[in-house]
């Protein structure tokens, strides 16, 4: 009987020391726990509405991009007689984003150019691009926001049309130069909420009088997911422009510029970003949309948009390799 | 008073047991200071294959620990430390299927059942019991695993099934048709000696 008894008490004692036996393992690498991972997925795709994202293609990614924009859905050019804007096509875009490395990301492609407003005859525009990520916003906070550079260089190859006060009266081939800066400074604030701030510059080399060459302006926009697929897009952008060009136009030409706003809905599906959107914006590059909106949501002149995306994997990487 | 004593007695002999820093059988073998073996890179990958695209995503990050004189057995993944082909697979698999930012980690605490004397040259087949914690969800698991010692290197390898359901692991429905139910999960690890801990790890 006592022999009994002491071999349950020893038992009892013993084995809640295997447990903490057992439980050492795992303290063994308590100080392996990782720190600053980058959050991931602050967006989807590669833009909003109108503006970029802080989104850089994976290395070695291609991306392919269509982007459209239609005709006004109401007001005087809407309505039934177009189905709503669908019958007229203001712009459209087709471009490729290859994945230099994950921080860097360069794009080539081709837009139509939407003339807009009376200062805006360029079209036929090629364009490269370039974004660069600066900072990665880290799930610890230890950096709390992501940042990058993203610049666009466009070149007008339509024909020299001798308007005078226009901007397609080129004089020389660097008239045909306009071109973007943007600090794309991201957050993503919950697990469905990102935004991003964007500062602008805008370089225009030939221009129409009273429309300045150089031009600043601040974007906005955000993204808030529904479920895992499906995501609410929105953004705006303030352009900076000066009273006295504001004045110019609406005394001469009863031309008021607007803000462009846009708001979109985002589907994800593994390689492919699906964006139906709608937006006062005309055109699809900045250098357009961004001085020279001049259609307003008010009057009904928003439209249907699309962004398109299909991402490739290029990538051969020696992961592909190992055995199974 | 003989109750007590018999108390006092117990308490004793259970506390010679437990905590004395060696035991009986260690003085007599020539077994090192301490049983537990080390792993800070276990090679751990997966496979499924799939209609479109078979999937697969590997790691050499993760560790594992081993106690030859128990039979303890640890194991734990950094998810965000899985590598695929496709790095946008990639993070699908970390933000929607794992959501590793809420479940950074896979975790494993079992024990191989009727350990094997790992002092001796071999392969020993063996049963590994224990609890797999994926996705914050835990599934009790006994899969078969290989134990090798080759010139006292102590190796593991397993291989065995995961099914998602098991982990509340959800595909979304428009990615379902690329993804199969189960996953085929196989680990290797290659133990050193742990020189940190003390003694007083050791069982």
């Amino acid at each position: 009987m006592k022999g009994l008894y002491v071999t349950v008490v020893a038992g009892l004692l013993l084995f809640p020391h295997t447990g903490q036996a057992q439980q050492d393992l795992s303290r063994l690498f308590a100080d392996s726990t990782a720190s600053h991972l980058p959050v991931m997925a602050t967006f989807k795709g590669t833009t909003l509405v109108n503006l970029q994202t802080t989104k850089t293609l994976h290395a070695h990614d291609l991306l392919f991009i269509v982007g459209h924009r239609f005709g006004d859905f109401a007001g005087s050019n809407g309505g039934g007689k177009t189905f709503f804007g669908m019958d007229a096509i203001s712009d459209v875009l087709i471009g490729f984003e290859y994945g230099f490395s994950d921080r860097f990301t360069a794009g080539i492609g081709r837009d139509k150019g939407a003339p807009n407003g009376v200062s805006e005859f360029q079209t036929q525009l090629f364009y490269l691009t370039g974004k660069y990520r600066l900072l990665d916003q880290t799930g610890d906070g230890h950096i709390p926001v992501s940042l990058d550079l993203f610049a666009r260089g466009i070149f007008s190859a339509a024909q020299r049309q001798p308007i005078p006060q226009s901007n397609i009266d080129f004089q020389h081939f660097g008239d045909r130069w306009s071109g973007s800066l943007q600090l794309l400074l991201a957050r993503k604030f919950s697990e469905s909420f990102s935004a991003e701030l964007i500062p602008t510059y805008l370089y225009r080399a030939l221009t129409a009088p009273q429309d300045p060459h150089q031009m600043f302006a601040l974007g906005a926009g955000f993204r808030l997911k529904i479920n895992k697929r499906m995501a609410i897009i929105a953004d705006y952008v303030q352009p900076f422009r000066s009273t006295a060009s504001q004045d110019y136009y609406k005394q001469q030409f009863n031309q008021h510029f607007y803000p462009p706003i846009g708001i979109g809905w985002e589907v994800e599906t593994g390689g492919h970003v699906f964006h139906i959107e709608f937006t006062n914006a005309t055109s699809i590059l900045e250098n357009q949309f961004i001085p020279n909106t001049t259609t307003s949501w008010t009057k009904g002149q928003f439209r249907w948009g699309f962004n398109l995306t299909r991402t490739f994997t290029l990538a051969k990487g020696a992961a592909a390799e190992w055995k199974q | 008073m003989t109750f007590l004593f018999h108390e006092a007695f117990c308490l004793g002999l259970a506390l010679l047991l437990g905590f004395s820093p060696q035991h009986p059988h260690e003085s007599v073998t020539t077994r090192p200071v301490t049983d537990i073996l080390i792993c800070r890179n276990a090679h751990i990958s997966f496979y499924s294959p799939a209609p479109i695209e078979d999937i697969r995503a590997e790691t050499d990050q993760a560790v594992s620990a081993l106690n030859s004189a128990t039979g303890s057995l640890y194991f734990k993944v950094m998810i965000r430390s899985f590598t695929f082909r496709r790095s946008l697979m990639q993070e699908h698999f970390n933000e929607d299927f794992m959501e590793s930012d809420q479940y950074p980690y896979a975790e494993f605490k079992g024990n191989v059942l009727q350990m094997p004397d790992l002092s001796k040259d071999g392969n020993y087949t063996v049963q590994v019991q224990g609890t797999l914690t994926i996705h914050g969800l835990s599934k009790n698991y006994t899969v078969p695993a290989t134990l090798s010692v080759k010139n006292k290197q102590v190796s593991g390898h397993a291989v065995f099934n995961v099914k998602l359901a098991d982990h509340h692991i959800q595909i979304p429905r428009l990615l379902m048709k690329d993804i199969a139910e189960q996953v085929q999960v196989t680990v290797d690890a290659v133990y050193q000696v742990d020189n940190s801990s003390s003694a007083g790890t050791g069982a």
